[in-house]
Protein backbone atom coordinates (compact mmCIF):
# COMPACT_ATOMS: atom_id res chain seq x y z
CA UNK A 1 0.00 0.00 0.00
CA UNK A 2 0.97 3.34 -0.83
CA UNK A 3 2.61 6.17 2.06
CA UNK A 4 0.10 8.27 1.27
CA UNK A 5 -2.65 5.75 1.99
CA UNK A 6 -1.30 4.72 5.23
CA UNK A 7 -0.57 8.30 6.79
CA UNK A 8 -3.81 8.87 5.28
CA UNK A 9 -5.45 6.09 7.32
CA UNK A 10 -3.45 7.17 10.27
CA UNK A 11 -4.50 10.94 10.27
CA UNK A 12 -8.16 8.93 10.43
CA UNK A 13 -7.33 7.31 13.11
CA UNK A 14 -5.60 9.91 15.02
CA UNK A 15 -9.25 12.53 14.15
CA UNK A 16 -11.11 9.75 15.34
CA UNK A 17 -9.56 9.50 18.49
CA UNK A 18 -9.35 13.58 18.94
CA UNK A 19 -13.09 13.94 18.52
CA UNK A 20 -13.98 11.57 21.93
CA UNK A 21 -11.63 13.31 23.68
CA UNK A 22 -12.29 16.63 22.76
CA UNK A 23 -12.92 17.55 26.30
CA UNK A 24 -9.66 17.76 26.57
CA UNK A 25 -9.02 19.73 23.64
CA UNK A 26 -11.27 22.51 24.66
CA UNK A 27 -9.65 24.19 27.06
CA UNK A 28 -6.40 24.42 24.50
CA UNK A 29 -8.87 25.31 21.37
CA UNK A 30 -11.92 27.08 22.75
CA UNK A 31 -13.29 26.95 19.31
CA UNK A 32 -13.44 23.24 19.61
CA UNK A 33 -16.43 24.09 22.08
CA UNK A 34 -18.29 24.60 18.70
CA UNK A 35 -18.20 20.98 17.98
CA UNK A 36 -18.63 19.32 21.24
CA UNK A 37 -22.57 19.83 21.11
CA UNK A 38 -22.79 17.07 17.56
CA UNK A 39 -19.46 15.45 18.38
CA UNK A 40 -21.44 14.32 21.96
CA UNK A 41 -24.88 13.24 19.65
CA UNK A 42 -22.46 11.64 17.25
CA UNK A 43 -20.57 9.66 19.63
CA UNK A 44 -24.13 9.01 21.21
CA UNK A 45 -24.58 6.35 17.71
CA UNK A 46 -21.62 4.18 18.60
CA UNK A 47 -21.32 4.37 22.76
CA UNK A 48 -23.98 4.29 25.45
CA UNK A 49 -22.60 7.20 27.02
CA UNK A 50 -23.14 5.88 30.18
CA UNK A 51 -21.50 8.50 32.52
CA UNK A 52 -20.52 6.02 35.18
CA UNK A 53 -18.73 4.18 32.40
CA UNK A 54 -16.75 7.02 30.64
CA UNK A 55 -13.14 7.99 31.69
CA UNK A 56 -12.88 11.47 33.61
CA UNK A 57 -9.52 13.29 34.62
CA UNK A 58 -9.67 16.97 36.44
CA UNK A 59 -13.65 17.08 35.05
CA UNK A 60 -13.29 16.32 31.24
CA UNK A 61 -14.63 13.02 30.02
CA UNK A 62 -14.12 10.94 27.09
CA UNK A 63 -17.05 11.24 25.08
CA UNK A 64 -17.20 7.23 24.94
CA UNK A 65 -16.82 4.45 27.74
CA UNK A 66 -14.43 2.79 28.90
CA UNK A 67 -14.43 -0.09 26.75
CA UNK A 68 -14.95 2.14 23.76
CA UNK A 69 -12.06 4.54 24.22
CA UNK A 70 -9.63 1.00 24.77
CA UNK A 71 -11.04 -0.27 21.60
CA UNK A 72 -10.35 3.07 19.43
CA UNK A 73 -6.91 3.01 21.46
CA UNK A 74 -5.99 -0.41 20.91
CA UNK A 75 -6.71 0.61 16.68
CA UNK A 76 -4.05 3.69 16.70
CA UNK A 77 -1.73 1.75 18.95
CA UNK A 78 -1.62 -0.84 16.44
CA UNK A 79 -2.50 1.22 13.43
CA UNK A 80 1.20 3.02 14.47
CA UNK A 81 2.99 -0.03 14.82
CA UNK A 82 1.53 -2.07 12.18
CA UNK A 83 1.43 0.92 9.22
CA UNK A 84 4.99 1.85 9.41
CA UNK A 85 6.96 -0.84 11.50
CA UNK A 86 5.90 -4.23 11.23
CA UNK A 87 4.24 -6.13 8.36
CA UNK A 88 1.73 -8.94 8.67
CA UNK A 89 0.20 -10.99 6.70
CA UNK A 90 -3.01 -13.23 6.54
CA UNK A 91 -3.39 -13.17 10.35
CA UNK A 92 -5.14 -16.27 11.37
CA UNK A 93 -8.71 -15.70 12.89
CA UNK A 94 -8.95 -17.29 15.84
CA UNK A 95 -6.20 -14.72 17.38
CA UNK A 96 -9.17 -11.79 17.06
CA UNK A 97 -11.78 -14.67 18.57
CA UNK A 98 -9.23 -14.83 21.36
CA UNK A 99 -8.54 -11.46 21.70
CA UNK A 100 -12.60 -11.12 22.06
CA UNK A 101 -13.32 -13.46 24.69
CA UNK A 102 -11.43 -11.40 27.48
CA UNK A 103 -14.10 -8.80 26.90
CA UNK A 104 -16.98 -10.92 26.85
CA UNK A 105 -16.16 -12.77 29.73
CA UNK A 106 -15.77 -9.10 31.85
CA UNK A 107 -19.45 -8.29 30.23
CA UNK A 108 -20.71 -11.44 31.60
CA UNK A 109 -18.72 -11.34 34.60
CA UNK A 110 -19.89 -7.84 35.43
CA UNK A 111 -23.57 -8.23 34.16
CA UNK A 112 -23.75 -11.49 36.46
CA UNK A 113 -22.04 -9.92 39.40
CA UNK A 114 -19.09 -11.74 39.66
CA UNK A 115 -17.56 -8.33 40.38
CA UNK A 116 -18.17 -4.33 40.20
CA UNK A 117 -18.00 -2.73 37.24
CA UNK A 118 -14.06 -1.76 36.33
CA UNK A 119 -12.76 1.18 34.13
CA UNK A 120 -9.93 -0.25 34.32
CA UNK A 121 -10.66 -4.20 33.23
CA UNK A 122 -12.60 -2.21 30.49
CA UNK A 123 -10.12 -0.06 29.49
CA UNK A 124 -7.30 -3.26 29.03
CA UNK A 125 -10.11 -5.92 27.40
CA UNK A 126 -11.27 -2.92 25.04
CA UNK A 127 -7.49 -2.58 23.90
CA UNK A 128 -6.75 -6.05 23.27
CA UNK A 129 -9.32 -6.19 21.13
CA UNK A 130 -8.91 -2.93 19.12
CA UNK A 131 -5.49 -3.66 18.40
CA UNK A 132 -5.96 -7.11 17.47
CA UNK A 133 -8.83 -6.28 15.57
CA UNK A 134 -7.28 -3.34 13.87
CA UNK A 135 -5.01 -6.42 11.92
CA UNK A 136 -7.47 -7.76 10.60
CA UNK A 137 -8.89 -4.56 9.50
CA UNK A 138 -5.56 -3.66 7.84
CA UNK A 139 -5.19 -6.90 5.88
CA UNK A 140 -8.65 -6.21 4.78
CA UNK A 141 -7.37 -2.98 3.85
CA UNK A 142 -4.41 -3.58 1.77
CA UNK A 143 -6.95 -7.15 0.27
CA UNK A 144 -9.15 -4.10 -1.47
CA UNK A 145 -6.41 -2.14 -2.53
CA UNK A 146 -4.46 -4.91 -4.21
CA UNK A 147 -8.17 -5.97 -5.86
CA UNK A 148 -8.59 -2.32 -7.09
CA UNK A 149 -5.02 -2.28 -8.00
CA UNK A 150 -5.71 -5.70 -10.25
CA UNK A 151 -9.19 -4.57 -11.65
CA UNK A 152 -6.84 -1.30 -13.39
CA UNK B 1 -33.97 -6.58 -3.79
CA UNK B 2 -32.81 -10.48 -3.21
CA UNK B 3 -29.39 -9.05 -3.07
CA UNK B 4 -30.02 -5.84 -0.53
CA UNK B 5 -32.34 -8.27 1.83
CA UNK B 6 -29.35 -9.20 4.15
CA UNK B 7 -28.06 -5.66 4.33
CA UNK B 8 -31.79 -4.55 4.76
CA UNK B 9 -32.45 -6.48 7.77
CA UNK B 10 -29.90 -6.29 9.56
CA UNK B 11 -29.24 -2.47 8.91
CA UNK B 12 -32.55 -2.29 10.40
CA UNK B 13 -32.13 -3.96 13.28
CA UNK B 14 -28.76 -1.88 14.16
CA UNK B 15 -30.80 0.71 13.20
CA UNK B 16 -33.83 0.14 16.11
CA UNK B 17 -31.12 -1.19 18.63
CA UNK B 18 -29.35 2.59 18.27
CA UNK B 19 -31.82 4.63 18.05
CA UNK B 20 -35.02 3.58 20.48
CA UNK B 21 -35.06 4.68 23.72
CA UNK B 22 -34.03 1.83 26.60
CA UNK B 23 -32.29 -0.60 23.79
CA UNK B 24 -30.11 1.88 23.16
CA UNK B 25 -28.84 1.54 26.10
CA UNK B 26 -27.20 -1.89 24.25
CA UNK B 27 -25.79 0.56 21.50
CA UNK B 28 -21.69 -0.33 21.58
CA UNK B 29 -19.05 0.54 18.42
CA UNK B 30 -18.93 -3.36 17.82
CA UNK B 31 -22.98 -3.53 17.00
CA UNK B 32 -23.04 -2.23 13.43
CA UNK B 33 -19.68 -3.96 12.66
CA UNK B 34 -21.66 -7.39 14.06
CA UNK B 35 -24.19 -6.64 11.79
CA UNK B 36 -22.36 -5.76 8.59
CA UNK B 37 -20.39 -9.26 9.78
CA UNK B 38 -23.65 -11.04 10.09
CA UNK B 39 -25.32 -9.29 6.96
CA UNK B 40 -21.95 -11.10 4.99
CA UNK B 41 -22.89 -14.62 6.07
CA UNK B 42 -26.61 -13.57 5.36
CA UNK B 43 -25.70 -12.78 1.87
CA UNK B 44 -23.85 -16.06 1.32
CA UNK B 45 -26.38 -17.79 2.48
CA UNK B 46 -28.79 -16.37 0.44
CA UNK B 47 -27.48 -15.68 -2.78
CA UNK B 48 -25.08 -18.58 -3.05
CA UNK B 49 -21.83 -19.39 -1.73
CA UNK B 50 -19.19 -17.76 -3.03
CA UNK B 51 -15.55 -19.44 -2.78
CA UNK B 52 -13.85 -16.37 -3.90
CA UNK B 53 -15.63 -13.67 -2.07
CA UNK B 54 -13.74 -10.42 -3.06
CA UNK B 55 -13.45 -8.00 -0.47
CA UNK B 56 -14.99 -5.24 -2.44
CA UNK B 57 -18.07 -7.46 -1.85
CA UNK B 58 -17.42 -6.93 1.41
CA UNK B 59 -17.14 -3.43 1.23
CA UNK B 60 -20.13 -2.65 -0.79
CA UNK B 61 -22.65 -5.03 1.99
CA UNK B 62 -21.02 -3.12 4.51
CA UNK B 63 -21.63 -0.17 3.36
CA UNK B 64 -25.07 -1.03 2.20
CA UNK B 65 -25.64 -2.37 6.14
CA UNK B 66 -24.70 1.28 7.34
CA UNK B 67 -26.65 3.18 4.81
CA UNK B 68 -29.59 0.97 5.74
CA UNK B 69 -29.00 1.05 9.90
CA UNK B 70 -28.59 5.28 8.63
CA UNK B 71 -32.01 5.26 7.09
CA UNK B 72 -34.22 3.44 9.71
CA UNK B 73 -32.10 5.07 12.71
CA UNK B 74 -32.32 8.78 11.69
CA UNK B 75 -36.60 7.89 10.77
CA UNK B 76 -36.50 6.11 14.25
CA UNK B 77 -35.06 9.56 15.61
CA UNK B 78 -36.98 11.66 14.25
CA UNK B 79 -40.14 10.13 14.60
CA UNK B 80 -39.69 10.13 18.38
CA UNK B 81 -38.37 13.15 19.00
CA UNK B 82 -41.36 14.70 17.24
CA UNK B 83 -43.50 12.50 19.09
CA UNK B 84 -42.24 12.89 22.45
CA UNK B 85 -41.29 16.31 21.99
CA UNK B 86 -38.23 15.44 23.46
CA UNK B 87 -34.67 13.87 23.17
CA UNK B 88 -31.54 13.15 24.11
CA UNK B 89 -30.16 16.87 23.71
CA UNK B 90 -33.56 18.25 25.48
CA UNK B 91 -33.11 16.20 28.49
CA UNK B 92 -29.12 16.92 28.87
CA UNK B 93 -29.40 21.03 27.87
CA UNK B 94 -29.07 22.50 31.58
CA UNK B 95 -26.17 19.84 31.99
CA UNK B 96 -24.52 20.26 29.01
CA UNK B 97 -24.71 24.15 29.78
CA UNK B 98 -23.30 24.08 33.07
CA UNK B 99 -20.68 22.20 31.99
CA UNK B 100 -19.62 24.25 29.36
CA UNK B 101 -19.69 27.09 31.59
CA UNK B 102 -16.96 25.23 33.55
CA UNK B 103 -14.58 25.81 30.35
CA UNK B 104 -11.72 27.96 30.52
CA UNK B 105 -13.08 29.78 27.42
CA UNK B 106 -14.27 33.06 26.30
CA UNK B 107 -17.87 34.28 27.54
CA UNK B 108 -19.04 35.28 23.95
CA UNK B 109 -18.18 31.25 22.69
CA UNK B 110 -19.91 30.16 25.31
CA UNK B 111 -22.88 32.42 24.71
CA UNK B 112 -23.13 31.68 21.13
CA UNK B 113 -22.68 27.84 21.99
CA UNK B 114 -25.58 28.04 24.47
CA UNK B 115 -27.99 29.88 22.14
CA UNK B 116 -27.32 27.72 19.50
CA UNK B 117 -28.61 24.86 21.59
CA UNK B 118 -31.10 26.77 23.64
CA UNK B 119 -32.66 27.32 19.45
CA UNK B 120 -32.75 23.59 19.09
CA UNK B 121 -33.99 22.58 22.34
CA UNK B 122 -37.06 25.38 22.07
CA UNK B 123 -37.79 24.02 18.71
CA UNK B 124 -37.74 20.43 19.62
CA UNK B 125 -39.99 21.12 23.05
CA UNK B 126 -42.57 23.48 20.86
CA UNK B 127 -42.90 21.82 17.79
CA UNK B 128 -41.08 18.70 17.90
CA UNK B 129 -38.83 19.33 14.62
CA UNK B 130 -35.48 21.36 14.58
CA UNK B 131 -34.13 21.23 11.32
CA UNK B 132 -30.65 21.85 12.34
CA UNK B 133 -30.97 18.76 14.47
CA UNK B 134 -32.71 16.99 11.67
CA UNK B 135 -29.83 17.66 9.57
CA UNK B 136 -27.21 16.83 12.20
CA UNK B 137 -28.64 13.60 13.08
CA UNK B 138 -28.74 12.59 9.55
CA UNK B 139 -25.06 13.38 8.66
CA UNK B 140 -24.00 11.86 12.18
CA UNK B 141 -25.93 8.96 11.16
CA UNK B 142 -24.62 8.60 7.79
CA UNK B 143 -20.89 9.57 8.50
CA UNK B 144 -20.98 6.65 11.41
CA UNK B 145 -23.61 3.94 9.93
CA UNK B 146 -21.31 4.14 6.68
CA UNK B 147 -17.47 4.16 8.38
CA UNK B 148 -18.43 1.07 10.85
CA UNK B 149 -20.42 -0.88 8.22
CA UNK B 150 -17.91 -0.94 6.04
CA UNK B 151 -15.32 -1.89 8.57
CA UNK B 152 -17.43 -4.70 9.87
CA UNK B 153 -18.21 -5.82 5.91
CA UNK B 154 -14.12 -6.08 5.56
CA UNK B 155 -13.75 -8.30 9.00
CA UNK B 156 -16.91 -10.49 7.42
CA UNK B 157 -15.18 -11.18 4.68
CA UNK B 158 -11.72 -12.15 6.54
CA UNK B 159 -13.94 -13.95 8.69
CA UNK B 160 -16.04 -15.85 6.20
CA UNK B 161 -13.13 -17.06 3.93
CA UNK B 162 -11.22 -18.08 6.98
CA UNK B 163 -13.75 -20.53 7.54
CA UNK B 164 -14.22 -21.60 4.84
CA UNK B 165 -10.64 -21.98 4.32
CA UNK B 166 -10.79 -24.32 7.51
CA UNK B 167 -14.06 -26.39 6.11
CA UNK B 168 -11.89 -27.31 2.85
Amino acid sequence: MKLFLKIILFTLIIIWCAGFLIEFIIPHFGSAVYALPFLNKFYSLVCHQNPDKLITINGYSTLVCARCTGIYFGFLFSAAIFIFAIKITEPKIKYFVFAGIPMLLDVLFYSIGIYQYSKTIALITGLLLGSVGFIYFYDALKKLYFEFKEKR
Amino acid sequence: MKKLLPSIVTGFAAGVLTTVPLLKNFACCLLLPAAAVFAVFLDQKANGEDENLLMSKGVVIGLMTGIFAAVFGSTFDILITYIAKSNDLVSTFSEMQNFISNFPINETMKQQITNMMQSMVNDITHTGFSLFYTISIIANNFISDSIFGVIGGMIGVQIYKSRKARQR
